[in-house]
């Protein structure tokens, strides 16, 4: 597979030929056959070999030395000992000591390795990146098909990233898309300026990325009805680094209403208003009686109940409560509780508020 | 006691108008009958004739097919828990309280059966334990269709040490327990037995108020009430003092109790006697005089308890800030008000809700977040499906659910 050969569309051909395995297998089976790929033989990581034990910078051997450590450096992959990185980074940036590599790198930077092949190492990189700015999920899209043709943008990007086709334009998008994406949440967030992210491989040629706009405009264009994710816009303002069909946008989940510690509940006499006090002789013992004071017994409670009871009732309808109750076990809840709220507001002629 | 057909009305649900609130607010004096929705009509229903015998029959008997009885969930005191379900659709599941024969009430029902069904057919809150219908079966016993509720209690949940908590999640049930107290004495019914285990917990997480065999309506002024009512550890000094005329304040009590044992995982005052159990609460609150308690010297039992004992002190802010962390200082100010020894100084029902301790941060954990105990049958069954190595809690559940890589998308 060379270079030329990846445009839109590619990544599904492949994916539907080879009947849905794991994005990573595709991955691993395609750098193996890139590998011998005459085209870039410098740039190609140093392939992992598992005999291989010995510092390409010190010569160091494992055998001599059980406890040496491998770190990789996501700028290159180049693989030294963990004395070698020591040595050559710890006054600041230094250039890589492989030969033929020129990249600066950071001591801050280096890391073990995970995967014995430094390629696969290179690929989960890159796929954890892409994973972090694109990720919508179903949900987010009005069909099924609008999040397949998302997914496959993703994989297009993540190939476009792997293979270094590209580059600089795809991370330039995706860094739009992650702003625009922090934006639309958090409009109050200060709007960082996108600065290139130097874990990142950024090899790229303007030559590359000219010819694949236009090559995409073409296949864009004869394929007619599919709207190309990847934008056509120049428009700094407005670029959002992709467009996906059929995304939805965004809501924001509603702010929270203040905790309610009656639950919505509440209670308010509507036939009369309420004293603190009834003056009447034949409780007057009792409103005195100390036995009835220290024990909390409260006055006001009985009058509230015997008001209560008197009027409860008035206003109620109970065959209109019958049918809203009905309606409610048949699933029509709202209605039957409107109807019956309509009936009882019907009701004015029982309403003698303020009797007392 | 007989079924008081006044209608009285319930406070308006959420969401309601107040406008509305006659009509919105449940009339449930006719509950027994209402539920079951093959009665002819309500007139004919509650017009008991000569025929009424046969009537009745025929409508216990239509209520009772209406439900499958299963397995037992657990016994009381006074009756047996089966769980079961409808018959028209297994998946809404019920608890059937059957009432056991009891020789004391040969000729009748026993009073704890006639107090549940009487106020639970009146109350509907969220928070209180719902009563779908009564029937009784050939041999006479009662039995009473209640909400399925299968997780457990809330003393289950802080004797269980394999769910850890926080303050937001007491803040949560301890709310949701406030809430189903302030419905009960806003419509005039005293529980009187409050206590953790009788704070069942729902398949969603939700507290409910359970076990109204102790309830009564407040009473009339002059009116004697019994002393002796409660579980001991959550019974008030003004009772364990042998006072006759009490209000809803002593619930409140019992509900600071529960508050306090969610907060420290432990009975907050145990003890072996009703004698003992004033001695607790003194050791705590210091014992009551006249100052701090006007009156108190001409309870009953006063003499007998404090005539010769040597002054005991409360303890101050530092022992509350020390054994209660979880609370908060708000939430220990309100524990400490709902803790009065004077029942005329404790908050009521509705000041304890009026409390800044609820609005104030952290705010109360959702009922979805809560963390849960299994319980039941279903546990056994979601026990099986887990595999080794996972435990049980609502929120691992979820993260668990998340790493689950068979619903990943290529
Ligand atoms: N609504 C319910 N849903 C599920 N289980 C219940 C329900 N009510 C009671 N139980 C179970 O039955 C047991 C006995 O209940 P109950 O008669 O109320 O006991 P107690 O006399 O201790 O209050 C409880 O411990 C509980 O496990
Ligand atoms: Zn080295
Ligand atoms: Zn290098």
């Amino acid at each position: 597979m060379s270079k030329s050969a990846r445009a839109p569309g590619a990544s599904s051909k492949r994916l539907a030929e080879d009947g849905g395995a794991s994005p990573l297998s595709h991955s691993l089976h395609s750098l193996s056959l890139q590998h011998s790929s005459p085209s870039k033989p410098a740039r190609s990581p140093a392939v992992a070999d598992p005999s291989s034990d010995i510092c390409p910078v010190c010569k160091s051997s494992r055998y001599l030395n059980p406890n040496m450590r491998f770190l990789v450096n996501p700028e290159c992959y180049h693989k030294m000992c963990e004395s070698c990185v020591d040595r050559i980074f710890s006054h600041g940036p230094a250039p890589c000591p492989i030969a033929g590599c020129k990249r600066t790198l950071r001591k801050a930077k280096f890391r073990r390795q995970t995967f014995e092949d430094l390629k696969v190492e290179r690929e989960v990189d890159i796929r954890r990146r892409v994973a972090r700015a694109m990720n919508k999920q179903e949900s987010d899209f009005e069909t099924l098909k609008d999040y397949n043709d998302y997914l496959e943008t993703v994989e297009e990007i993540t190939w476009n990233l792997i293979l270094k086709i590209d580059v600089e334009n795809t991370e330039r998008r995706l860094r739009l898309w992650e702003e625009t994406q922090k934006a639309e949440r958090d409009p109050n967030a200060p709007r960082r300026l996108a600065e290139p992210d130097p874990s990142l491989p950024s090899d790229t040629s303007h030559v590359v990325l000219k010819k694949g706009a236009t090559q995409r405009k073409a296949l864009a264009a004869s394929s007619g009805n599919t709207p190309d994710p990847f934008g056509t816009s120049d428009d700094a303002d407005k670029d959002a680094g992709f467009v996906f069909h059929g995304l939805k946008k965004y809501v924001p989940p509603e702010p929270e209403k203040p905790f309610n510690p009656f639950g919505g509940w509440g209670i308010e006499p509507k036939y009369y208003v309420f004293q603190k006090d009834y003056d009447v002789d034949w409780l007057t013992r009792q409103k005195n009686d100390p036995g009835h004071l220290v024990g909390g017994y409260d006055m006001q409670d009985f009058y509230s109940r015997c008001l209560r009871e008197a009027f409860g009732g008035l206003g109620i309808f109970i065959e209109d409560e019958i049918i809203a109750r009905e309606n409610q076990a048949s699933g029509d809840a709202g209605v039957g509780t409107r109807s019956a709220a309509t009936a009882a507001a019907g009701g004015k002629d029982v309403d003698m508020s303020d009797v007392f | 006691m007989t079924f008081s057909p006044v209608l009285s009305p319930r406070p308006n649900p959420p969401g309601t108008k107040m406008a509305t609130n006659a009509t919105a607010a449940k009339a449930k004096a006719l509950a027994i009958l209402n539920n079951s929705r093959a009665v002819p009509s309500p007139s004919v229903a509650s017009t008991p004739g000569d025929g009424g015998l046969d009537l009745a029959e025929q409508m216990n008997d239509e209520v009772r097919r209406r439900f499958v009885s299963g397995t037992r969930l657990g016994e009381g005191t006074y009756a047996i828990v089966y769980s079961g379900h409808y018959r028209h659709d297994p998946s809404k599941l019920v608890a059937i309280k059957k009432i056991k024969l009891n020789a004391d009430f040969k000729d009748g029902i026993a009073m704890d059966a006639i107090r549940e069904i009487k106020f639970l057919s009146e109350l509907s809150h969220p928070n209180i334990i719902q009563l779908h219908a009564v029937f009784s079966t050939k041999d006479q016993n009662i039995s009473l269709v209640l909400e399925h509720l299968p997780l457990g209690d809330l003393e289950m949940l802080w004797k269980n040490h394999s769910i850890s908590y926080g303050g937001a999640d007491i803040k949560s049930w301890a709310n949701m327990l406030c809430q189903a107290v302030w419905f009960c004495h806003e419509n005039y019914v005293l529980h009187r037995d409050i206590k953790g285990n009788n704070l069942l917990i729902s398949a969603d997480g939700t507290v409910k108020l359970a076990d109204f065999g102790l309830a009564r309506s407040f009473a009339d002024p002059g009116r004697d009430m019994t002393c002796n009512v409660i579980t001991r550890f959550y019974r008030p000094p003004e009772l364990l003092l042998g006072c006759r005329h009490y209000g809803g304040c002593v619930d409140v009590w019992s509900t600071g109790c529960v508050i306090a044992e969610l907060a420290i995982r432990e009975f907050f005052l145990p003890s072996e006697t009703d004698i003992q159990q004033l001695s607790v609460i003194c050791d705590v609150f210091g014992i009551p005089t006249e100052e701090t308690w006007p009156g108190v010297s001409k309870l009953r039992h006063y003499e007998a308890s404090f005539g010769a004992a040597a002054p005991k002190h409360p303890h101050g802010i530092n022992y509350w800030k020390q054994r209660f962390p979880l609370l908060g200082e708000d939430g220990i100010d309100l524990l400490r008000g709902m803790l009065r020894m004077d029942p005329m100084k404790r908050l009521s029902a509705t000041q304890v809700l009026q409390h800044p301790y609820w609005t104030n941060a952290p705010r109360p954990t959702k009922k979805e977040n809560l963390p849960k105990q299994g319980g039941g049958e279903k546990t056994m069954g979601e026990d099986l499906k887990r595999r080794g190595g996972e435990i049980e809690t609502g929120r691992l559940d979820k993260v668990a659910r998340k790493l689950d890589f068979g619903a990943m998308k290529k």
